[in-house]
This record gives structure tokens, C-alpha cells and sequence, in this order.
């Protein structure tokens, strides 16, 4: 009876122990996500309706869907939006037959596959705007090495202002983000082609199948979950695209390469206009998980 | 005959490839030697005379060396952090049976795909009411809680496959959650906890919109920030601004010298979760 009694008492211990434990365990990774990610993320919303000149502390007037109304009619809300569709073509015609490109030869069985691998790599690691300057210094249209190359090759008429001339240098800091981030992409696709069974490959070597139809008919369907995974990372990314662009043309000349993040860091911290920025912010939320739902919905439709 | 063209074609393709890549690495670094007539020459160009001492102008003027030191304690610290707050986390969510444990599982799992951009002006006006403008300590803490999400998701994928045999020994043999966690289960999760904690120093070392809403102190600009000042274009002596390029990535590559395989399997399964 007594020692019954006992072993509750110890065992109600535990158990309010065992609470103690799990509450503050979990309390500082709470504190932080609630903190910094849930909440800004609802004030977000909730400045999204409101107008804000960002003065701290001063009072938020409700405006209802006005903010959203001024973004979406805004000519330079577009053309960023299409910006960064641009960044999206260049993700699908040039980055990915490129990285796709890349695994393959990482995966095959040509000599110095690792040092390829180490060395297609690398430019992920450079923080992106010691990437950008490189790039911005190459293509100074006086002494930078783009246009040298191109005198040298007898093509001066290809020479070009490249970072000041609209679209094109948005398609400059396309082709700079593709440079950067082939060999992360790389390794995606070199991830799914080294889970490929040899045996299929030797089933069709002995059928007679060329590389070409090898990589045709197994490589690249039996890729599928790496496409689905570069598309998702492909197109948010794209909608998110800042860095590059801002260390590289900073959205100008005259706003012509904003993309939605850098109208969206304009809007709030050059024009304190923190509504619309904010409005902004939340199309763009909306647009990511709309577009990342699709594309997985998009791969599950070819399985059937 | 016709697979050894093919091959030969690949090895075209992977020079070319792999030329492109070291190409501006190659130029910044020549361009880091030269003085700007040298580089008005042609960046192509040897210099004709190798001009070290833009190295010293970069770290005199431009506080360079401050700006990589910042941006490594930086890292360093949001890898602690995020180490820490994460295996936490990792080992409640793995280890103990509770009600809200798959709401909160799933929870950490949705804020891997918040934007950054969507949290911006909160986080500065939250800044601007805890004091937490120029100050490490905050931008820490948002640097943690953007890695953390991730962290928690590799830390408790990993713990799960860790055998509970392993913690049934330690609570016989007398060791209470803290023991069990940090003598036990972290020893035996290093590999996937140095995974994400590349992944996390990349991060706040190169991070670049966070470092520009909440740092205006020059001397406490990250790298990031500091070279910003630089794309402008009117400095009159260009060999030091590439020096300054040549020092911020040199720590980035020693880094991925040391660990190239532990860095690629790191951003991979960064890549994967999403």
C-alpha cells in the first residue's frame, strides 16, 4: 500500500517533469520562430491594409484593399513581375539543360568527375555580392573584360553598355545567377541520376540503345522528382530574386530592372510607403505557395 | 570510335564549363594586383608590376578586415545558435509523445517556405522597439529562426533514425534529458549537425537584405553590406575595391577547400526538404 502510494507520487513526478522538460525544450526555438517569422509575417497582412508612413510608434489608418489596388495597377509592379519571369525563362531554357548537362557529365564515367564537381560548384559559395561586383566589373563597358573579349574577336558592334541598357541587363543578372547557381543545381540532378540502377543502363546497352537514346529514355524520365524539386526551388527563387539584382543595378536605371523584392525594399525603405510594400510582400507570399503548389501538382499529373 | 569523339566532346564541355567558372575568380584576382592603368590595359593581362600593396590600401581604407571578421562572428554565432535552439527542439519532437507534437512538427515545416521578404519591415520595426538596430545580438536571432526551421527538420529526421536503444542505456545507466541530449545523442548527431551548420554559416556570412535594413554603423558592416558601397563606381583607384572582393570570398573558399564534400552534401539536403 505504502510503497503503491509511493511509486504514484514518483510517478506524477515524472510526468510533471517530463512536461517541465518538453516546455523548455521547445520554448527558445518557439520563442524565435513565433517571434521573427509567424508574426512579422502576420503584420505583414495586416499593414498590407493599412497606410504607414513608417514613422515608429505613429497610427495606422485602415485603407481596405487600396494599397493592393495602387500595386496591382502600378506599371512598375509589372514590369518587375516580368522581370522575374525573365528570370524564370533563363532558370528553364538556359539553367536547366545546363545543370542537367553538368550531372551528367559529374555521373559519367569520364575521369576527374570529382575535381569537376568541386570545381562547378564553387561559385555557390561566394556570398552573392562579391559574385555581383566580379560580374559588374567585367561588364564595365570601358575596360571590362566582356567587351575587351568582344574587341579582340573583331565584334565591336556586339560591345554594349551592358548593365545600363534596359532588358538587357536584366538578362545580364540572369545569366550571372545561372553562372552562379549550375553547379547547386548540378549536384539536385546528380543526386537523382546516381539513385538511376546500372542495370537499366546495361539492359539497354545490350538492346543497342546510343547514349543519346540512353539518356533520352532513362536519364531523363527517371530524373523526374529532381526536375520537380529544381522547378519549385527554380521558381520561387525567382520570385524572390534580390541580391543579385540589387548589389548589381540596384533596380535601375530609372527602376527598368527592379524585381518585386527590390520594388518591394524600395517602396518601404526609400519611399516609405510601408502599405503598398507591404501589399506587395503579401502577393508575392501568396504567389510562392500558389506557384510551388502547382508545380508539384503539375509533376503529379504526367504520373499518371 | 564514335564514344571516343563523344567523349572527347564531354571533356570539351567540362573545360568550358569549368573555365567560365574560374574566369572572373581569375580576373578579379589579376585586377587585385594592378593598378588602374594596368586594368584600363586589358584585364586579361599579367601586370607588369604586381601591386601587393592595394591588399594593404583594402584593409586600411576600406575596413575590410573588420567587415570579414564581423562577417564570420556573425556565422559563427548563428551557428551556435541555431545548433543549439535546434537539436533542443529536435530532441523534444523525436524523443517525448505530447499532444500538439505534429501541429508544432508541421509548423516549424511551413516556415521553411516563408519568404524573407515578407518579413522585412516588421523585423526592422521590431528592431527599431527592442534596440536592436547595429546590434549582433538581433540580427543573430533573425539569421537563427531562418535557419531554424530547416534544422529542426534534418536534426529530428536524423534523431529518428538514431536507436532508442542507445537512450534506454543512458537512463539506466542515470543520465536525466540534458545528459542524454548533449553526452549522448549530439556526439552521435555531429555529422548532420555539421551539415547544417555549413549551411547556416553560408548564410550569415553572405546575408544581404537583414544586414542592410537593420546595420548603419560602418564599422559594424558585414561583408555583404560593405561591398555595397562599392558598386557605385566613382572610387578613384580600382586595384584595392578588387582586393577587397579577393578578401571577402578567400575565408568562403578555404572553407569549401577544407570541406567540399561535407559543404555539397549539405546545400543537397538543404535542397531537398523543399
Amino acid at each position: 500500500m505504502l510503497f503503491k502510494e509511493k511509486e504514484r507520487i514518483f510517478l506524477r513526478h515524472r510526468k510533471v517533469n517530463e512536461k517541465i522538460i518538453i516546455v523548455t525544450f521547445l520554448m527558445p526555438a518557439l520563442v524565435l520562430f513565433f517571434g521573427l517569422i509567424v508574426y512579422p509575417v502576420c503584420n505583414t497582412v495586416f499593414l498590407s491594409f493599412h497606410s504607414w508612413k513608417g514613422v515608429y510608434g505613429a497610427a495606422k489608418d485602415f485603407v481596405g484593399l487600396n494599397n493592393y489596388g495602387k500595386v496591382l495597377s502600378s506599371e512598375s509592379f509589372w514590369n518587375a513581375m516580368l522581370n522575374s519571369v525573365y528570370f524564370m525563362i533563363g532558370g528553364f531554357v538556359i539553367l536547366m539543360p545546363l545543370a542537367f548537362g553538368l550531372a551528367l557529365l559529374i555521373t559519367s564515367r569520364l575521369k576527374g568527375t570529382k575535381l569537376m564537381k568541386t570545381a562547378f560548384f564553387m561559385p555557390v559559395m561566394l556570398s552573392t555580392t562579391a559574385v555581383a561586383l566580379m560580374w559588374v566589373y567585367i561588364l564595365n563597358p570601358s575596360y571590362g573584360a566582356a567587351n575587351t573579349i568582344l574587341r579582340a574577336m573583331g565584334l565591336d558592334a556586339l560591345c554594349r553598355e551592358w548593365l545600363s541598357t534596359p532588358t538587357l541587363n536584366v538578362w545580364c543578372v540572369v545569366l550571372v545567377n545561372e553562372w552562379m547557381y549550375a553547379g547547386y543545381n548540378m549536384l539536385i540532378f546528380a543526386a537523382g541520376l546516381v539513385a538511376i540502377p546500372d542495370s537499366l543502363y546495361e539492359a539497354a546497352e545490350i538492346d543497342g540503345c546510343s547514349r543519346w537514346k540512353k539518356i533520352r529514355y532513362i536519364s531523363i524520365p527517371l530524373s523526374k522528382e529532381s526536375f520537380k524539386i529544381f522547378s519549385v526551388l527554380c521558381v520561387t527563387g525567382c520570385l524572390k530574386a534580390f541580391d543579385l539584382i540589387w548589389a548589381m543595378t540596384k533596380g535601375g536605371p530609372n527602376h527598368t530592372s527592379e524585381t518585386p523584392a527590390t520594388l518591394l525594399y524600395n517602396e518601404a525603405f526609400t519611399f516609405k510607403s510601408f502599405g503598398k510594400s507591404s501589399a506587395i510582400g503579401v502577393v508575392l507570399l501568396v504567389m510562392g505557395v500558389v506557384l510551388s503548389l502547382l508545380m508539384n501538382r503539375l509533376f503529379k499529373k504526367e504520373e499518371i | 570510335m564514335k564514344s571516343k569523339v563523344g567523349k572527347l566532346c564531354c571533356y570539351v564541355f567540362a573545360i568550358i564549363w569549368g573555365l567560365i567558372t574560374i574566369f572572373p575568380l581569375y580576373i578579379t584576382f589579376l585586377s587585385s594586383v594592378k593598378d588602374n592603368q594596368g586594368i584600363n590595359l586589358g584585364m586579361f593581362k599579367l601586370p607588369v608590376k604586381w601591386l601587393w600593396s592595394n591588399y594593404t590600401a583594402a584593409f586600411n581604407s576600406a575596413h575590410i578586415g573588420q567587415a570579414v571578421i564581423n562577417s564570420i562572428s556573425l556565422g559563427i554565432m548563428s551557428t551556435v545558435i541555431v545548433t543549439a535552439v535546434g537539436m533542443l527542439a529536435a530532441y523534444v519532437l523525436s524523443r517525448k509523445r505530447f499532444k500538439l507534437k505534429s501541429i508544432i512538427y508541421s509548423l516549424f515545416l511551413v516556415g521553411v517556405m516563408v519568404p524573407v521578404h515578407c518579413t522585412i519591415i516588421p523585423i526592422s520595426s521590431l528592431a527599431t522597439g527592442i534596440g536592436g538596430r547595429n546590434s549582433y545580438w538581433f540580427l543573430t536571432l533573425v539569421y537563427a529562426a531562418f535557419n531554424l526551421s530547416q534544422a529542426i527538420f534534418l536534426f529530428t529526421g536524423y534523431l529518428n533514425e538514431v536507436n532508442k536503444e542507445l537512450d534506454e542505456a543512458a537512463i539506466i545507466d542515470g543520465c536525466n534529458d540534458f545528459q542524454l541530449l548533449f553526452r549522448v545523442l549530439t556526439p552521435v548527431s555531429l555529422p548532420i549537425i555539421s551539415t547544417q551548420a555549413i549551411l547556416t554559416f553560408v548564410y550569415g556570412y553572405g546575408e544581404l537584405i537583414f544586414a542592410m535594413i537593420l546595420l548603419s554603423d560602418e564599422r559594424k558592416y558585414t561583408i555583404s553590406r560593405a561591398m555595397l558601397s562599392f558598386s557605385g563606381g566613382y572610387q578613384q583607384q580600382l586595384g584595392p575595391i578588387f582586393a577587397c572582393i579577393i578578401f571577402a570570398v578567400l575565408p568562403m573558399i578555404i572553407l569549401y577547400v577544407l570541406f567540399h564534400e561535407k559543404v555539397q552534401s549539405g546545400m543537397l539536403s538543404g535542397a531537398v526538404k523543399g
